[in-house]
C-alpha cells in the first residue's frame, strides 16, 4: 500500500481503528483517488461526522461526491450502503459508522459482498471495529504513531502533522503485516 | 394517364364561440346569445380601472337584433332586451374545436386545421367511398351535426374557394364545379378575403368592391403597389391556393386505466396494479420511440373522490422500474386518503436523441439508475440530507451549503494529473466533526486549557484567533487549540471569545 490504501472494485475493505488514529484521513484519501480519477463517489455518514473542508482541502471534488448524512441512525446508514452498492457506476461507497458499529448478522454481509462483486463498486467501510468479518477482502487497523507542533517559539502555535501507520488484519491476497508510516499534513 | 384533380370542402361553424356554448347547452340554440369577456379599461386620469363586459361573439339569433361583436353589454342588451350572455371559457371553444376536427376526420384522412371553427378536408379518391360532391358534403354535415354543430359546408378546387363558398354560399352545402371558380366567386363581396387592413384599405380607396374586380386586376401592378400581399390578395380572389396543406393529426392519448374490483388500501398491493398500468404505457411509448418527462397519477377513490399527483421524472425515461419507483415513493409521501378503486396514469411524451459518453470518460451511475436511487435515499434519510457539500465563502467554522447530487459530466478531473498523489507529502489530515459543536468545561492556565471535562492536556497548540461578520449581528470571534487529551485523542476545541464559552469542534483523525 506503500501508506496510502487502496479499496479493492468489487470488494469489501474495512478500516478500524481508534480516536486521531488516522482511519478518516485514510477514508478522504480514498475519496479523493476515486473523485480524482473523475469517477463518482458516496459517503454514508452515519454519525454525520465529514468536514467538507478538510475534504476540499485534500483536494476533493465535491461536485462528484454523494454525501449522505443519517443522523446517528446505524439502522438507516446499513440500509442507504446497500442501495448504494446496488447502482452501478459508482467507483466508491464509503460506510462510515462511527464510534457505535452495529453486529451485522452473517447473511447481511454476504448480500452486501455479493453486491459489491456484482456492480463492482469498492465499498469501503470505516468504524471503531469490524463488521463484515470474512466477507471483506480487505481489513487493516490505523495507528497512531506520532505527533509534531509548530510554532515560532517555544510553545507552539499550530498543530503540523500526524504521522499514523497500519496493521493488515485480513487480506484475501498477501499476509497481514505492518504497514510504513505516512505523515498526514494538518 | 390519370389526372389528379385537388378537390377541397370546407367545414365553417358561424359564430364559432357562441356555437361552442350553444354545443355545451343545446336549449341556447334558438334565443338570442351574446359571449361576453371583459374588457379592462385604464383611464388616463389616474381613477381606477373599469371591467366593461364586451360581446365577443353573438349567435345567428342575436344578431338579428343587432347585436354585433365589440359591443358592450348594456348597448348589446338595448338592440335586444332578450338577450342571453354566457362569459367566455376558452375551453368550451378548444373542445368544440377539437371535435371539429375529429368529425372531419371521420369522413377524410387529410384534414387541415383551418382556426376556430374551421376546418378543410382533401376530398381526393372519396368519390369511390362515399360518393359525388353532394354525397361528401352531405356526410360532412351528418358527422358535424352529431357532434352538436351546425355547419356550412363548401366544395371546390382550392381550399380559399371552398372557404368562400362556404361563407357565400346559399344552402348548407355548396359546390363549385370544377373550373367554374373565377366565375362563382366574382361577384362576392372582397370583405370576404381575410386581407391586412392597409390591403384592405388601398383595394377600397381604388373601388375594388369584389374578387371578380380583384381578379381582373394585372398581377404585375399589384405586385408593384402592394408587395406580396397584393399578389396573395389576388391568389385568394382566383381561388388559388399557394400554401401547402398541413394534415391535422390528432394528439395521441397517453393515458392507461385500470378498474379495481375491490378497494386498495395497501401501497404495496396498490404498487402492483401501478406497475401493471405502466407496463401498458411503457409499451406504448417504446413501440413509437417516446419517452415520458412526467406522469400524472389519478387515483379514483372509495369516498367518491379523487387523489391525484404529479410525478415529475428527473429525465425523460420509459422504462417501468424507475417509473414505478417514483410513483411509488411519491405515494409513500402523500397517500391518499381513502382506499382506492380506479387507477389512472397519463405521461406527457417527448421524443429523445441519444447521446454518446466520451470516450475517455470513466463509468458513472447511469442516470435512470442514480435518480432512483437519490429518490430512495430522500425517501430514507430526507431530501436535506443529501447531497453534494459546497462550501461557504466565509472564514466561520464548519460553513457549508447543500446542493443536489449533479456530478458534472466532463472528464476534466480525469485527465489532470493530481498534485502529490501518492506522496505522502500530500496526505491531508481531517477532522472527524461533531455536530453541533458541543459545549464542554476547560480548565485554563492563563489562556493555555489544561484539563478538558476533567481530562488531563498532555498537549496543546494555539491559540489560532479568527472572527468575521463584526460588521452584523451574526459576528462571531474564537480561539482554537488543538489539544491532545491524557486518552490519546487528539482534537480542536474554540473558545467563543465573544459568550466566553468552549465547544469541542472535532476530533483529528
Amino acid at each position: 500500500m506503500g501508506g496510502r490504501l487502496t479499496p479493492i472494485r468489487g470488494e469489501i475493505t474495512e478500516i478500524v481503528g481508534g480516536l486521531s488514529s488516522g482511519r478518516t484521513s485514510h477514508l478522504l484519501a480514498c475519496l479523493g483517488e476515486a473523485v480524482g480519477r473523475g469517477e463518482t463517489a458516496a459517503l454514508v455518514d452515519t454519525e454525520e461526522i465529514f468536514d467538507p473542508a478538510s475534504a476540499a482541502e485534500a483536494g476533493i471534488d465535491l461536485r462528484r461526491l454523494l454525501w449522505v448524512r443519517c443522523s446517528g441512525n446505524r439502522e438507516v446508514a446499513l440500509r442507504a450502503a446497500d442501495m448504494l452498492v446496488r447502482c452501478p457506476g459508482f467507483a466508491l461507497v464509503a460506510l462510515d459508522l462511527g464510534e457505535r458499529v452495529p453486529r451485522l448478522p452473517t447473511t447481511m454481509a454476504f448480500r452486501l459482498k455479493f453486491a459489491v462483486r456484482r456492480t463492482d463498486v469498492a465499498l469501503l467501510i470505516v468504524g471503531r471495529r469490524r463488521l463484515t468479518g470474512s466477507s471483506a477482502a480487505l481489513a487493516v487497523e490505523t495507528l497512531r504513531e506520532g505527533i509534531e507542533w509548530a510554532g515560532p517559539g517555544p510553545a507552539p502555535t499550530r498543530l503540523a502533522r500526524v504521522r499514523t501507520t497500519t496493521r493488515v488484519l485480513r487480506a484475501l491476497r498477501g499476509a497481514p503485516g505492518q504497514e510504513p508510516s505516512s505523515w498526514w499534513c494538518a | 394517364m390519370v389526372v389528379r384533380v385537388s378537390r377541397f370542402a370546407c367545414v365553417l361553424v358561424e359564430h364559432f364561440d357562441a356555437a361552442a356554448i350553444e354545443r355545451c347547452e343545446p336549449a341556447l340554440r334558438e334565443r338570442p346569445l351574446a359571449v361576453l369577456n371583459p374588457r379592462v379599461d385604464r383611464p388616463h386620469d389616474g381613477a381606477s380601472t373599469a371591467r366593461i363586459m364586451t360581446t365577443v361573439e353573438a349567435n345567428a339569433a342575436a344578431r338579428e337584433h343587432g347585436v354585433r361583436p365589440g359591443m358592450t353589454e348594456t348597448e348589446a342588451r338595448a338592440r335586444c332586451p332578450m338577450l342571453l350572455t354566457r362569459p367566455w371559457v376558452e375551453e368550451y371553444v378548444a373542445s368544440a374545436h377539437h371535435a371539429l376536427l375529429e368529425a372531419a376526420l371521420a369522413v377524410s384522412p387529410r384534414v387541415e386545421d383551418g382556426g376556430a371553427g374551421t376546418a378543410y378536408i382533401d376530398t381526393a379518391g372519396l368519390e369511390r367511398l362515399i360518393g359525388d360532391a353532394a354525397a361528401i358534403g352531405r356526410r360532412l354535415v351528418h358527422q358535424v351535426r352529431a357532434i352538436g354543430l351546425i355547419p356550412r359546408i363548401g366544395l371546390a378546387a382550392s381550399r380559399a374557394a371552398a372557404r368562400m363558398t362556404a361563407v357565400n354560399g346559399p344552402g348548407a352545402v355548396t359546390i363549385i364545379p370544377p373550373g367554374r371558380e373565377r366565375a362563382t366567386l366574382a361577384k362576392v363581396a372582397i370583405t370576404t378575403l381575410d386581407l391586412a387592413p392597409d390591403v384592405a384599405v388601398t383595394l377600397g380607396r381604388w373601388g375594388v368592391r369584389t374578387l371578380g374586380e380583384l381578379a381582373a386586376l394585372p398581377r404585375e401592378g399589384l405586385a408593384a403597389r402592394l408587395g406580396p400581399a397584393g399578389l396573395r390578395a389576388h391568389d385568394l380572389a382566383l381561388g388559388l391556393d399557394r400554401d401547402p396543406f398541413r394534415p391535422w393529426t390528432p394528439p395521441p392519448f397517453w393515458e392507461e386505466a385500470q378498474g379495481l374490483e375491490w378497494e386498495i388500501d395497501s401501497l404495496g398491493v396498490l404498487a402492483g396494479v401501478l406497475e401493471t398500468v405502466l407496463e401498458r404505457l411503457c409499451r406504448r411509448l417504446t413501440a413509437v420511440s417516446l419517452v415520458a418527462d412526467s406522469l400524472e397519477v389519478r387515483l379514483g377513490l372509495a369516498s367518491g373522490g379523487h387523489h391525484a399527483r404529479d410525478v415529475a421524472l428527473a429525465y425523460p425515461m420509459s422504462e417501468v422500474k424507475p417509473m414505478l419507483t417514483l410513483a411509488v415513493l411519491d405515494l409513500e409521501a402523500h397517500p391518499p386518503p381513502a382506499a382506492v378503486t380506479r387507477v389512472t396514469i397519463s405521461a406527457h411524451p417527448i421524443r429523445t436523441l441519444a447521446g454518446q459518453g466520451g470516450l475517455w470518460q470513466p463509468p458513472a451511475p447511469a442516470l435512470r439508475d442514480l435518480v432512483t436511487v437519490l429518490a430512495r435515499l430522500a425517501a430514507l434519510v430526507g431530501a436535506g440530507k443529501l447531497g453534494s457539500p459546497v462550501l461557504v465563502d466565509s472564514h466561520r467554522s464548519d460553513a457549508f451549503t447543500m446542493f443536489a447530487f449533479s456530478p458534472p459530466s466532463d472528464s476534466a478531473a480525469s485527465i489532470e494529473p493530481r498534485n502529490g498523489a501518492g506522496a505522502s507529502a500530500g496526505l491531508r489530515l481531517a477532522l472527524r466533526r461533531i455536530r453541533p459543536a458541543r459545549r464542554v468545561e476547560v480548565e485554563t492556565i492563563g489562556e493555555r486549557p489544561v484539563r478538558v471535562e476533567a481530562r488531563l492536556v498532555v498537549a496543546s497548540a494555539g491559540p489560532w484567533r479568527a472572527s468575521g461578520e463584526w460588521w452584523d449581528v451574526q459576528a462571531w470571534a474564537r480561539d482554537e487549540w488543538d489539544v491532545v487529551l491524557g486518552d490519546g485523542a487528539l482534537c480542536r476545541i474554540a473558545r467563543d471569545r465573544l459568550a466566553g464559552h468552549w465547544y469541542l469542534d472535532g476530533f483529528y483523525d
